[in-house]
C-alpha cells in the first residue's frame, strides 16, 4: 500500500509538469494583454508598451517559461501582474471560502443523495422512485446560478433567514460561518445530488438482485440493514468514484456558485484573472487544482480498499 | 476517546463556537453604525492610481492620497493641498505653497519635496503632464512648503491639471513612494488623504477596507466634488466587490450593502419600488458611447466610407440597447463633448444626427465601397460594448457593408486594438468602447478626440483641423476663446469622422435611506456620508 501511494505520488511530478507547460503555453498564444487593462482605456499605445515592457511580457516564450518553472519548483507561483502580491497570499486568501463550500456541498449532497438512490432502488418503479428521480433530473437540468437566484429571493429576501452573500470566517464562529453558506452550499450541492443519486441508484438495482441480498431478506434481516449494510457497501465503488469525479464539477460549479453569493473564493479569483490575463494567477491557481483532483482521485483509489476489501494495491 | 465521547466534546465545541459566533452580531451591529458598506463598480484591484488609470483605482485613490487642487461643480479648479498660488507676469513661473500641518498617514509631514516628486511620477504619464513636461524648465522645491514650477512658455491650463479628476489625477504621495518608476506599480499605499488604507484587509476582488484618518485637516470650505472640506462621517467604509448585479441588489434590498455606484438599469425598477431606497442619477457627466474606425485601412481610411455610416446611424437605436425605455437616462449628440457642460456645442454636427440611411447608401456608393469586410471586434463581456456591437453590425448590413463580426472578450479588444496590422491579418476595422463623459468636458483628457495621427488613440485619425483647435484650447485665455476653438474642433471633428459617437447616457446610484449626504458626482465621493 505506501509503495503504491509512493508511487502515485511521484507520478504527479510528470502530470503537474505537463499541466504546466499546457497552461503556459496556452495563455502564451491566448489573445489579450494584461498591460492594455492594465493602462487604462484612454492609454496612448505607448504607454502599454512600456508598461509591457516593465512586466517582462515582451520577453521570448522560452525565457519566460524558463523562469516561471525555476520560481515553480522552488514553492514560488509568481505575483499578481495586477494586484502585485504574490500568487500564493492571494490564493490562501481564497482557500478557506472555497474550501468550506465544497466540504459544506459534499457533506450536504452524500447526505442527500445516498439515502435518496437507496430508497428509490428498493422502491423501484413506484412514485417514491419516480419523484426522486425527477427531482435528480430537474437538479441536474436547472442551471445553478437559477437556483442560487431562486432561493436567495426566497430565502434572504423573502423570509430574511439568510444572508444574500459574502463569507465569514470560520474563526469568527460557526454559526456566521454557516449562515453565508446553507444556500451557496445548497445551490451547488443539488446537481451533485442528482449525480450521487443516480449513480447510487441504478448500482443498488444490480446489487439487489443478487443472492445474498435475496438470502438476509429471507433471513428476516432488517431491511435497513439489507439495504446500508449488506447492499450499500457493495455498491459503493461506483458511488464512491462518482464522488471523486464529482470534485471537478465541484470546481467548476463553485466558479458560477461563488459569483452568485458574492464568495471571495479560488472560483471568483480564476474568472477575475482570467479576464484580466493575469497569467502568473491563472497558471498558479490551474496548477492547484490540477494537484488537488490528482491528490482526490488517489483519495478515492484509496477509499476502494475500505470498501471492498478484496481490492489490495 | 470512543466514539460517543468524540460526538459529544465535538458538539459540544460546536455549540461553544456557534455560541461565540452567535455573539458576534451584536459586536458587528455596533461596528457597523459606523461603517459604510460600498459597492463600487468594479474590482481595486490595484492601487496605485498613476501606474494604472481605470476609475476605480481613482475612485479609491481619491479616499487616500490629496490633490494640490481639487475640481468643483461648475468645473473649476479650486485650491485643496494648497494654501496660495503665484504666477509671474509673463506666466513662466509658478509658486505654489501648500496647507501647514498636512500629514501624511505615517505621521510625516507632507513637504514640498514629496509634492516635487509626486509631480514628477505624475507627470509622466498624464497627457497634460507631458505637455508641461515638454514645456518645462525647472521643478523644485524651495522650502518645506512652497516650490515652483518654471515652464519656456505659458501654461494657462495649470490649475486644471492640478485640479482634474481625470485619471491620472496628481495624487501627492510621500517622496520615497513617488520615486517609483511611473510605469511600475508602488508597493506603499500612504497618502494624505481623509482615510488610511487598510492593506492588511485588503482582498483583491473581494474587499478593501479604508479607515478614517483622524489627523486629516479638511478645508474650511463646504465640499464641492473634489473641492472644500472632506470630512469623514464614517469610521470606516468598506468596498464589498459584487461582479454579479443581481446579487448586489439583492444584498441593497436586504441591508447587507449601504451604497451601490452603478445599479443595472434593469434592476432600477425593482430599487425604486423598495421603500427602504434611494435612487438617483449616478455621475451627472454620464458617458458618450462610441465605435472607433481604423483609419488606416481600408475601408475606414476613406472618409466617405465613415460619413456614410455616421449619416445612417440613429443614436436612439443605441441607447434603447443600452439603458432601456428610461428617457431620462440618454441624449442624443450633435456634438462630441459632454452635454450641458459649459464647452458643449453642436457646431457641424448635422451628420450626427442625419439617421438617413438613403443618404448613407448614396455616400457609400460615391466612396468606391468595394465590398471590404469590416471587422467588427465587439467585447461581449461587457454590457454597453456588446448591445453597441450588435447595433452597429445590423446599422453596416443595412447599408450594404459586408461585416465580419468578432464576438470576443475586453482583454482580447484591449490588445487587438493596438495592432497597426490590417484587419485580414490580426488588425480591426471598428471596436466599441465608451468615455465618461468627465473626460469629455474639454480636450485636456479627451484621448479619444485627438487626431495625430500615430500618436492619435487606437484607429489613429490624422485630422490635422483637429489637433489646432486642440492647441488653440490650451492657449484660450478666456471662455469665448475656448468655446470658439471647440466649435470648430467639433466640426472639423464631425467632418472627418474622427470616431463615432453612439450617443450620452447616464447611469443611477442607490443607496439606503439611513445613508444621507450622498451626492451625484464623476466619482463616488465619500466625505459628507453619514450613516444612521
Amino acid at each position: 500500500m505506501l509503495a503504491f501511494v509512493v508511487r502515485r505520488i511521484v507520478a504527479t511530478i510528470p502530470v503537474m509538469a505537463f499541466v504546466a507547460l499546457f497552461v503556459f503555453s496556452l495563455l502564451y498564444i491566448a489573445p489579450g494583454d494584461p498591460a492594455a487593462i492594465i493602462a487604462g482605456d484612454q492609454a496612448s499605445p505607448a504607454d502599454v508598451e512600456r508598461i509591457r515592457a516593465s512586466l517582462g511580457l515582451d520577453r521570448p516564450y522560452l525565457v519566460r517559461f524558463g523562469e516561471w518553472s525555476w520560481r515553480v519548483v522552488q514553492g514560488d507561483l509568481g505575483t499578481s501582474i495586477f494586484t502585485n502580491l504574490p500568487v500564493t497570499q492571494l490564493i490562501a486568501q481564497r482557500v478557506e471560502p472555497t474550501l468550506s463550500l465544497m466540504v459544506l456541498t459534499l457533506i450536504f449532497a452524500v447526505v442527500i443523495a445516498v439515502p435518496m438512490g437507496v430508497i428509490a432502488a428498493w422502491k423501484a418503479g413506484t412514485w417514491i422512485d419516480k419523484g426522486a428521480m425527477a427531482f435528480a433530473v430537474l437538479s441536474f437540468s436547472v442551471p445553478v446560478f437559477v437556483v442560487g437566484y431562486l432561493l436567495a429571493w426566497i430565502f434572504a429576501l423573502k423570509l430574511d433567514w439568510l444572508p444574500v452573500q459574502g463569507y465569514t470566517p470560520l474563526s469568527q464562529g460557526v454559526w456566521p460561518w454557516l449562515k453565508n453558506l446553507i444556500l451557496p452550499a445548497v445551490t451547488l450541492g443539488l446537481v451533485y445530488i442528482a449525480l450521487i443519486a443516480r449513480i447510487t441508484r441504478a448500482t443498488m438495482l444490480e446489487v439487489l438482485q443478487q443472492d445474498y441480498v435475496r438470502t438476509a431478506n429471507a433471513k428476516g434481516v432488517a431491511q435497513k440493514d439489507v439495504l446500508f449494510l449488506h447492499s450499500l457497501k457493495n455498491a459503493a465503488v461506483p458511488i464512491v468514484t462518482v464522488i471523486g469525479i464529482g470534485i471537478a464539477l465541484l470546481i467548476g460549479g463553485a466558479v458560477v456558485t461563488e459569483s452568485v453569493f458574492a464568495i471571495p473564493g479560488l472560483g471568483r479569483l480564476t474568472v477575475d484573472a482570467i479576464l484580466r490575463r493575469d497569467y502568473p494567477v491563472i497558471q498558479g491557481v490551474v496548477l492547484m487544482f490540477s494537484l488537488v483532483y490528482v491528490l482526490v482521485n488517489l483519495l478515492i483509489d484509496l477509499t476502494y480498499t475500505l470498501v471492498d476489501p478484496r481490492i489490495r494495491y | 476517546m470512543d466514539r460517543r465521547t468524540f460526538l459529544k466534546s465535538a458538539t459540544g465545541a460546536g455549540v461553544a463556537a456557534a455560541a461565540g459566533g452567535l455573539a458576534m452580531p451584536a459586536l458587528a451591529q455596533g461596528a457597523a453604525a459606523k461603517t459604510l458598506r460600498f459597492v463600487p463598480q468594479a474590482n481595486l484591484a490595484n492601487f496605485d492610481p498613476i501606474w494604472g488609470t481605470q476609475y476605480v483605482v481613482r475612485n479609491a485613490a481619491a479616499l487616500v492620497w490629496d490633490t494640490l487642487y481639487g475640481i468643483d461643480s461648475k468645473f473649476q479648479p479650486q485650491r485643496q493641498m494648497v494654501e496660495s498660488e503665484e504666477v509671474s507676469a509673463d506666466g513662466l513661473t509658478w509658486t505654489f505653497k501648500l496647507r501647514p500641518g498636512l500629514k501624511f498617514h505615517d505621521g510625516t509631514p507632507v513637504l514640498a519635496r514629496d509634492v516635487v516628486q509626486s509631480l514628477v511620477r505624475w507627470s509622466a504619464r498624464d497627457p497634460m503632464g507631458l505637455m508641461l513636461r515638454a514645456i518645462q524648465v525647472e521643478l523644485a522645491p524651495i522650502d518645506d512648503r512652497s516650490w515652483k514650477w518654471v515652464l519656456k512658455q505659458p501654461f494657462p491650463k495649470m490649475l486644471l491639471a492640478l485640479a482634474k479628476n481625470n485619471a491620472p489625477c496628481s495624487f501627492i504621495m510621500p517622496e520615497r513612494i513617488a520615486k517609483t518608476d511611473p510605469f511600475t506599480q508602488i508597493t506603499e499605499f500612504v497618502g494624505s488623504g481623509p482615510m488610511k488604507f487598510a492593506r492588511n484587509e485588503w482582498v483583491p476582488g473581494a474587499k478593501a477596507v479604508f479607515e478614517k484618518f483622524t489627523d486629516y485637516v479638511p478645508r474650511s470650505e463646504k465640499a464641492d466634488w473634489l473641492a472644500g472640506g472632506k470630512n469623514i462621517l464614517v469610521d470606516r467604509v468598506e468596498w464589498v466587490i459584487m461582479p454579479d448585479p443581481a446579487t448586489a441588489a439583492a444584498a441593497l434590498q436586504n441591508g447587507e450593502v449601504d451604497w451601490w455606484e452603478t445599479p443595472l438599469s434593469d434592476l432600477v425598477p425593482v430599487l425604486k419600488g423598495n421603500a427602504n431606497i434611494n435612487v438617483d442619477i449616478g455621475d451627472p457627466l454620464g458617458n458618450i458611447g462610441s465605435f472607433r474606425m481604423n483609419h488606416l485601412f481600408p475601408p475606414f481610411n476613406n472618409v466617405k466610407v465613415r460619413q456614410a455610416v455616421m449619416t445612417a446611424l440613429n443614436q436612439e437605436d443605441y441607447m434603447r440597447a443600452l439603458v432601456g425605455e428610461d428617457d431620462k437616462l440618454w441624449k442624443e449628440l450633435g456634438g462630441f463633448f459632454t452635454p450641458g457642460t459649459p464647452l458643449y456645442t453642436e457646431e457641424g454636427g448635422e451628420m450626427m444626427k442625419a439617421k438617413n440611411v438613403a443618404a448613407a447608401k448614396k455616400l457609400l456608393a460615391e466612396s468606391g465601397y468595394k465590398g471590404e469586410p469590416v471587422v467588427c471586434v465587439v467585447a461581449q463581456d461587457m454590457a454597453a460594448t456588446k448591445s453597441m456591437g450588435d447595433v452597429t453590425a445590423e446599422l453596416l448590413k443595412s447599408i450594404g457593408m459586408n461585416v465580419d463580426f468578432v464576438a470576443t472578450d475586453w482583454g482580447t479588444v484591449g490588445a487587438r486594438r493596438a495592432q497597426k496590422t490590417p484587419p485580414g491579418q490580426g488588425g480591426w476595422s471598428m471596436f466599441h468602447t465608451w468615455h465618461a463623459g468627465a473626460d469629455c468636458i474639454n480636450p485636456a483628457a479627451y484621448t479619444a478626440i485627438r487626431a495625430n495621427g500615430e500618436k492619435a488613440w487606437f484607429g489613429w485619425p490624422d485630422v490635422p483641423a483637429v489637433e489646432t483647435e486642440v492647441t488653440n484650447w490650451f492657449n484660450a485665455k478666456d471662455l469665448a476663446e475656448e468655446k470658439a476653438a471647440l466649435g470648430r474642433l467639433n466640426k472639423a471633428a464631425v467632418e472627418n469622422v474622427v470616431y463615432a459617437p453612439t450617443g450620452f447616457y447616464l447611469g443611477y446610484q442607490a443607496w439606503r435611506k439611513n445613508v444621507s449626504g450622498v451626492v451625484s458626482g464623476p466619482l463616488p465621493f465619500f466625505w459628507g456620508v453619514s450613516k444612521a
